[in-house]
């Protein structure tokens, strides 16, 4: 029962935001007072309505809609949709039970138990069972399956049917992130019957989601249509969503401005003011998980030597890059890359918002080189934000005596050259963590061996404690760990952190109660509604 | 006259067949990676090497081109490496869009340089001869998707008149279908149109000045039999062959005006093939533009020969 009120709660931190909108607010009280207001109330408020369709816009393709195929980000806007999972994300990226009704954790945290709700239908009709539980991460987990995220599901040991209606995870080890993990798109619930008589997901999707899917036209437009069987009644509100697929992102926000959609995530920091002036758009930012971090080398003299790395750390001004490269619309990193809104932030001021070039310039004597040296920076030129931080970064470098230069290369050449082989002296990336675990934001940069560690930093140690901090048995002992971690990252200083880049988002003024994620999914549309 | 069409037709497979290998070998010598492209930013080792066992493309060139060519021949053009879709198919759709876009454009071109470039060639240096020439000058160093910006800040932006963007299939809505293609056209057709402009009015003024222009003149031929059959008439055939070879720059422009305007067409593809390095979509859409503008050229070619009174007479 404790879940299901999880459940309420975060669905009342939805409501609740909306009803402090000032008027909404007012007229919410006349309403509860049985007054109504002429011409006042319903414009100004009104309970969710149904109908509309929502037009959003997109820049990539997708890559397929079977959960277990599907490796972009662009496909799993399209799975969360359709499909549905044991666990949600609510806005703030907390877990709460979804297809489950309520969860139990043993004490030794090695087993979940959870309870489905009744009476739920995949769109073909088909009811969902712990049965098909079992066969979704079954399929995951199985060799060969092609899942691009195993590292989610390798420490469940075994998926056990209890009965119709519970199904038991057995894990190997503690696995803190877990929760969260039951959320990801990825661990979607496909139905069992339907894949097993040959079906194809990957092509047609069937779930249990908000919104059936409806028709894919490459490179053009993804349509859905209401799934008048939402287990959540009443929901969703719109009769049908089209995602429009705008690959340029100029069209993009064309096509906001002028009103072709109704909605985009995607609005480039550099439109951000003209979409805030536009009368006919609601425009709303948040800080999420798409931070930026500056990669040197660290198998490159000189900047093996963590010193020479601080001392690039400290030089850089933040303050300039957020207003030069983001237009405002970012946040500075002053210590771990863990951002504040999220539990495992670590209050650390490693970093000062502008550069500290007398510190950095200590630094850099102490490691040998006290006039500096040359390098280079070399950035993928299709991200423009990394070509517009790339100058400010070599400013603040030639202040501490070191001459960067920037090369830039397209993007396909880039992973070839530059990434895959990790031939560099600097570079930098980006990545919008999707599950907003701290774990997700820390170990694929810092682990030696990851993909993602192209710089080629890490100790046992910190491979040690990012472990530890994982399989930690409560949240606060994880947060302990984390911040640990994080200041060992900044003495290591395997890669710089320099920014958090805010989720822009805007959308007709006539949507309302849509809430915003701080993972940059979308679920959260199943709650909004047109006004008028 | 017939054997010079077939001779023609004769030497259209092998230069499609030759157009093929050089774009093989182009797209695959271009450097990028198709697995990183498609796998994004974390994409194992392993990952890769199953993305590239997956599509073939751990085998020489020459093993991988004879697998294309043979399914292409059966009509297969492979599926797209970025979402799995098969690409003939899709390209098919995409045809019919991109055909229009280039067709209205090179009509407006040919509307606006036939007339502006005999024009100028009459009134040679007077006031209207500048004027046009001028603007020839001035349409010709505007790139296309520099006024098809400008265009779209003004005429869908600061005073909404017209769609930025967006299409809908002719036979669906036909008057939604013009109003969309207005602003995409008219970038590509108003600058492809300067090229144009300048050919006729050259060629208008060479032809006026010749010999036997003199002579209808001197016979006594009214001015516009003059003009008409025997200026324009002679002027038009180096015009048309300048207009094919245009008409297939105008088919290479299609990439980036539908990319602006978000127009479904196969410029788009070869974009998207582009940055994603997703050969079978790129080889399969670059193959129809070249068939296209080999066709075109063709076509216009034989127009040319009829044209020519040498031709039409019966000498070859």
């Amino acid at each position: 029962m404790s879940t299901t009120e999880k459940n309420s709660t975060g669905a009342m931190a939805v409501s609740r935001r909306h009803f402090l909108s000032g008027t909404a607010a007012a007229a919410m009280i006349a309403a509860t007072a049985g007054v109504m207001v002429d011409g006042f109330s319903s414009a100004a408020f009104a309970a969710p309505k149904r109908g509309g369709i929502l037009k959003a816009a997109f820049s990539a393709d997708p890559a397929g809609f079977d959960p277990v195929r599907g490796p972009s980000g662009m496909s799993h806007v399209v799975i969360e949709q359709v499909y549905s999972t044991l666990m949600a994300l609510d806005a703030d990226a907390k877990p709460y039970p979804e297809l489950a009704e309520s969860f139990q954790v043993s004490d030794d945290g090695l087993q979940y138990t959870f309870k489905l709700r009744a009476g739920v239908t995949f769109h073909n009709g088909d009811e969902l069972t712990a049965e098909d539980v079992k066969f979704s991460f079954d399929r995951l987990r199985a060799k060969d399956s092609g899942y691009s995220y195993t590292a989610q599901v390798e420490t469940i040991d075994t998926v056990d049917v209890v009965d119709k209606l519970t199904v038991r995870f057995k894990l190997t080890k503690r696995t803190g992130p877990f929760l969260v993990y039951m959320a990801f798109p990825g661990s979607s619930i496909v139905p069992k019957k339907l894949v097993e008589s040959g079906y194809d997901l990957n092509a047609k999707p069937v779930g249990s989601g908000p919104f059936k899917f409806v028709s894919y036209e490459p490179r053009s437009v993804i349509k859905f249509d209401r799934n008048e069987k939402y287990f959540q009644e009443g929901k969703p509100y719109f009769d049908a969503m089209e995602y429009r697929i705008i690959p340029d992102i100029t069209a993009l926000t064309n096509a906001v401005a002028s009103g072709e959609v109704n909605f985009s995530n995607e609005i480039p920091p550099k439109d951000w003011a003209s979409m805030k002036t536009n009368a006919e758009l609601k425009s709303q930012t948040l800080e999420g998980s798409r931070y930026y971090w500056l990669i040197p080398n660290n198998t490159t003299k000189p900047l093996d030597n963590p010193k020479v790395r601080q001392a690039i750390g400290l030089a850089i001004d933040r303050s300039a890059l957020v207003a030069g490269a983001f237009f405002g619309q970012a946040t500075a990193i002053r210590g771990g890359v863990i951002p504040e809104w999220n539990w495992g932030y670590a209050d650390i001021k490693f970093f000062g918002e502008k550069g500290e070039v007398a510190k950095a310039k200590a630094l850099l004597a102490e490691a040998g080189f006290p006039n500096g040296f040359e390098t280079s920076m070399t950035m993928a030129s299709s991200f423009p934000p990394m070509m517009g931080m790339a100058p400010i970064i070599q400013a603040n470098l030639a202040a501490i005596g070191i001459k960067a230069k920037i090369n830039s290369m397209e993007i396909p050449r880039y992973w070839d050259e530059i990434w895959g082989p990790s031939k560099f002296d600097m570079t930098a990336m980006y990545w919008l963590s999707p599950l907003a675990d701290p774990d997700d934001f820390v170990t694929n940069n810092y682990k030696r061996g990851m993909a993602v560690n192209v710089q080629k930093s890490g100790s046992a140690e910190l491979d040690a404690i990012l472990d530890e901090a994982k399989q930690a048995p409560s949240q606060d002992a994880r947060k302990a760990i984390y911040k640990k971690m994080q200041e060992m990252s900044l003495e290591e200083m395997g890669i710089v952190p320099l920014v958090n880049g805010h989720l822009l988002i805007a959308h007709s003024n006539k949507l309302q109660g849509y809430v915003p994620m701080r993972t940059g999914f979308l679920k959260t549309l199943k709650d909004a509604w047109f006004e008028g | 006259m017939l054997r010079l069409i077939f001779t023609r037709l004769a030497l259209f497979v092998p230069t499609l067949f030759a157009a093929s290998v050089i774009l093989f070998i182009v797209i695959n010598v271009v450097p990028g990676s198709a697995a990183r492209s498609a796998l994004g930013v974390d994409a194992t080792p392993q990952a890769i090497m199953r993305f590239e066992a997956l599509n073939g493309l751990d085998r020489p060139l020459a093993v991988q081109y004879t697998e294309w060519l043979g399914k292409a021949l059966r009509g297969d053009l492979g599926t797209s490496f970025q979402n799995r879709v098969a690409v003939a198919p899709d390209i098919l759709k995409r045809l019919p869009v991109t055909l229009e876009l280039a067709v209205l454009a090179f009509l407006i071109a040919n509307l606006i340089a036939l007339p502006l470039g005999a024009i100028a060639a009459f009134r040679h240096r007077k006031a209207a001869d500048v004027i046009i020439s001028a603007l020839a000058t001035i349409l010709g160093a505007i790139p296309n998707f520099w006024l098809a910006t400008l265009f779209v800040l003004l005429f869908s932006l600061t005073w909404p008149i017209l769609p930025a963007g967006g299409y809908t299939p002719f036979f669906e809505n036909p008057t939604r279908n013009i109003v969309q293609m207005i602003l995409p056209s008219l970038s590509l057709g108003l600058v492809s149109s300067s090229l144009l402009l300048r050919i006729m009015r050259t060629t208008m003024l060479e032809v006026l000045n010749s010999a036997y222009i003199r002579t209808a003149h001197a016979k006594g031929a009214p001015e516009s039999v003059v003009l008409r059959r025997h200026a324009l008439r002679n002027a038009l055939i180096p015009f048309f062959t300048v207009g094919a070879v245009e008409f297939g720059f105008l088919f290479g422009g299609v990439v980036v005006i539908e990319d602006i305007f978000r127009l479904p067409g196969i410029g788009s593809l070869v974009l998207v093939g582009i940055i994603n390095r997703d050969y079978p979509v790129l080889l399969g859409a670059s193959l129809v533009i070249t068939v296209v503008v080999l066709s075109a050229n063709m076509i216009v070619d034989t127009i040319a020969m009829m044209l020519d009174p040498r031709h039409t007479r019966g000498g070859a």
